[in-house]
């Protein structure tokens, strides 16, 4: 991790000003996807934490999304209960169960974490596509959104949603960074660089990392929370290892550990699916409309390109890019 | 503006407000179809005979041309939704085509329903869509899970089977066909031998399972399956020598036309139920096959026929309204007022529930040349759903 990280904020307010330009450019539609992208990113900087700070690489953070949006489903449809006090008890439980699950899961490193992190991920998979309360397969509907009807605001709109989205998705944003900036934060990443280290200085490392485990969680209980009332619907796919896969590929597609990174990894990765599964895109640079069909193989070349070309992301590239330029800046100005 | 410039551009004005707007409009049609992901087999299939229908119905109503808008569900039920929004809101289409999987149409159920577009379900079997969940803008040209086995228990118990197994994967479909054959069988006065529900997608052997039916000793099995386990539960059958011991009963997808051949002669005397076979001796499923065969090589299957279907469903509608799209309930109305002999027989949409109304197989397969083929042994004509729940 660099020492200073000069471009954190700056990037974070560009992207903010991208956001609220697209909102106001963006019709119904690209305010779906404004909404979409917003959760997603709140997901991605939740497994960012576990990645990007802590060094802990999960395959099985989707579960904790699915657990959300189950517990926020579960809660209004079958207790009546109201979507905000839903909302918190889908954070509550997705991270009492990170907790019960880092008990085991943050004894174990590398690639053993990540085995028991898929295991445990698909065994909440294979729980909700039998629970036959919750619809199995097929899923469930009929989760609602937040009532802002005493402000005036109609959630059902999209403008309003993905708003509202947007604002979730800064507020958490803002937390975690000062997370990672306080000593906390610092100890996670001082593990991340040098476990053995830590623990021998006498640093409690394992409760550090079951803490940062179970914060994971909630914030991705949260995002599933978001998710279940922005379609409506929950289905065991959500918490299929393919989407903790997703998130783990927008993670590193934006900079792994860069927070801001990983929500721009996530507009990337929204925007170009949109774009490339659309056969009109194509068509308007002169192509066949055809290669729609094969979206995702061009989605998997773009991927492996920035893996081999930019290996610390989009935002690791940016900053080696501002560092070349200033660096440069200063020594002519050093010569003069 | 001179006095000459502003006359024309007013008669300009009137010119393009009395011009009925739809005049060369495309008709906008989402095909919502996985390309990707489990079911895309299931969707290329459909595909190929939605264009089929289309080139054979009409690619143009009133001047309009229709035009089909692909989106991929990837068979995925947030891909799904994400695609019929953008097909709604972003391409604006009149009417959606589609869905393989019920919980891609389990998501986009509630976003149909709000949105009032058309969408014109042309697999997705589970029942609520059509019963407790269904929708005025939501029509089924396939099937229910239970209009298709519904009436094989009291069939089944007619003919002499009175103790039967039942056999399905795990879930949500496998349970709605397993309830709706032990409802009709057992009020018929039938008796379950035996009941066991693999999990899917984890089973590698049938073995087990079928020791245990083995041991039960049955007169029959009914069994769902569909795809790649339905070709290696027939085959394992036969090598557990239950062939010939114990009657195989299955809704129809246990023995496909996409597949029936790769089963081959372990099929053989296998007995089905499903709302279409190839070998419907009717002109219109005669011509259906032939133009399908010219086209592909291979039979068209039940999954074809649905999308063939959709497609003449959409058609005569707008021939109905006269290529107005506007008025998406007018729509909605002709779509429901379509009726025709279709490759299925009499093709039908139920007022009550929006599901289709259509005859029902049953078939026995026997060897026929060189290979195999479903056999018709008796016809249940116009199969419709009891509006469970259902208020439209």
């Amino acid at each position: 991790m660099r020492e200073r990280d000069p471009i954190q904020l700056p990037v974070a307010g560009l992207l903010a000003v991208i956001a609220v330009a697209a909102w106001f450019g963006a019709g119904y539609f690209g305010q779906e996807l404004l909404a979409e992208i917003a959760i997603l990113a709140i997901f991605a900087m939740s497994l960012d934490l576990l990645v990007g700070v802590a060094g802990m690489v999960s395959l099985g953070h989707a579960g904790f999304l699915a657990l959300g949006a189950y517990a926020t489903a579960g809660a209004t449809v079958f207790w009546g209960w109201p979507p905000a006090a839903a909302l918190a008890f889908s954070v509550a439980v997705a991270g009492a169960c990170a907790l019960g699950v880092g008990l085991f899961a943050v004894r174990l490193g590398g690639v053993f974490f990540i085995m028991i992190t898929l295991a445990i991920g698909q065994m909440f998979y294979a729980y909700f596509f039998k629970a036959r309360a919750f619809g199995g397969d097929n899923g469930m509907s009929g989760t609602p959104r937040f009532d802002l009807s005493p402000l005036g605001l109609e959630t059902g709109d999209p403008a309003v949603f993905s708003a509202l989205m947007l604002v979730i998705a800064g507020a958490v944003y803002v937390a975690l960074l000062l997370l990672v900036r306080s000593p906390f934060g610092m100890m996670l990443t001082a593990i991340h660089q040098n476990e053995n280290r830590l623990a021998s200085l006498g640093c409690p490392v394992r409760r550090y990392k079951l803490a940062a485990f179970g914060l994971g969680g909630a914030i991705a209980g949260l995002a599933g929370a978001l998710m279940a009332q922005h379609t409506g619907f929950v289905s065991p796919d959500l918490a299929f290892w393919t989407l903790s896969g997703e998130a783990l590929i927008i993670v590193i597609l934006g900079g792994s550990g860069s927070l801001v990174g990983a929500a721009g990894g996530a507009a990337v990765f929204v925007m170009l699916r949109d774009h490339l599964s659309d056969g009109s895109f194509w068509e308007g640079l002169r192509l066949s409309g055809d290669i729609a069909t094969h979206w995702q193989l061009v989605m998997g070349l773009f991927f492996i390109a920035v893996v081999l070309l930019a290996r610390d992301g989009l935002y690791g590239r940016l900053s080696w890019l501002v560092d070349r330029v200033r660096s440069a800046w200063r020594g002519r100005g050093g010569g003069a | 503006m001179t006095r000459k410039t502003s006359t024309l551009a007013a008669a300009l004005t009137v010119l393009a407000f009395s011009f009925p707007a739809y005049a060369a409009d495309p008709i906008k049609i989402g095909v919502l179809l996985p390309s990707s992901g489990v079911f895309a087999g299931l969707g290329g299939d459909q595909t190929l005979a939605l264009e089929m229908g289309f080139d054979d119905f009409g690619r143009e109503v009133a001047g309009r041309p229709i035009e089909l808008i692909p989106a991929d569900t990837e068979s995925k039920p947030n891909s799904g939704l994400a695609q019929f929004k953008k097909l709604v809101f972003k391409d604006e289409v009149d009417i959606v085509v589609g869905i393989i999987s019920s919980a891609v149409a389990g998501a986009v159920r509630d976003a149909a329903h709000n949105a009032k577009v058309p969408l014109i379900i042309s697999n997705a079997g589970n029942n609520p869509l059509t019963g407790e969940q269904c929708s005025p803008w939501i029509l089924r040209t396939s099937f229910s899970n239970s209009q298709i086995v519904r009436e094989m228990g009291p069939w089944m118990a007619a003919k002499g089977y009175n103790n039967v197994f039942l056999m399905a994967f795990d879930y949500a479909a496998g349970h709605q066909m397993m309830d709706a054959f032990r409802e009709g069988f057992v009020a018929a006065g039938g008796n379950i031998a035996g009941e066991e529900f693999p999990p899917l997608g984890e089973t590698k052997d049938f073995g087990p399972y079928l020791a245990k039916v083995k041991a039960a000793k049955p007169d029959a099995a009914f069994v769902f399956f569909a795809g790649g386990p339905a070709i290696k539960f027939v085959k394992e059958w036969a090598a557990f020598g239950l062939k010939g011991e114990v009657t195989l009963a299955g809704a129809g997808w246990l023995n496909s036309a996409l597949y029936v051949k790769k089963q081959g002669m372990d099929a053989e005397g296998a007995l089905g139920i499903l709302n279409y076979v190839p070998s419907i001796d009717t002109p219109e499923n005669a011509a259906f096959q032939e133009n399908f065969r010219a086209a592909h090589g291979r039979d068209g299957s039940e999954f074809g026929v649905a999308a063939y279907d959709s497609a003449r469903l959409i058609v005569e509608a707008l021939k109905a309204t006269g290529g107005a799209t506007d008025d998406k309930a007018a729509l909605v109305a002709a779509m429901r007022e379509v009726h025709f002999e279709g490759p299925r027989g009499p093709f039908r949409i139920d007022p009550m529930t929006n599901n289709v109304v259509q005859n029902i197989y049953i078939f026995e397969v026997q060897p026929q040349g060189d290979s195999v083929a479903a056999i018709v042994q008796d016809v249940i004509p116009d199969v419709q759903d009891p509006p469970k729940g259902c208020t439209l």
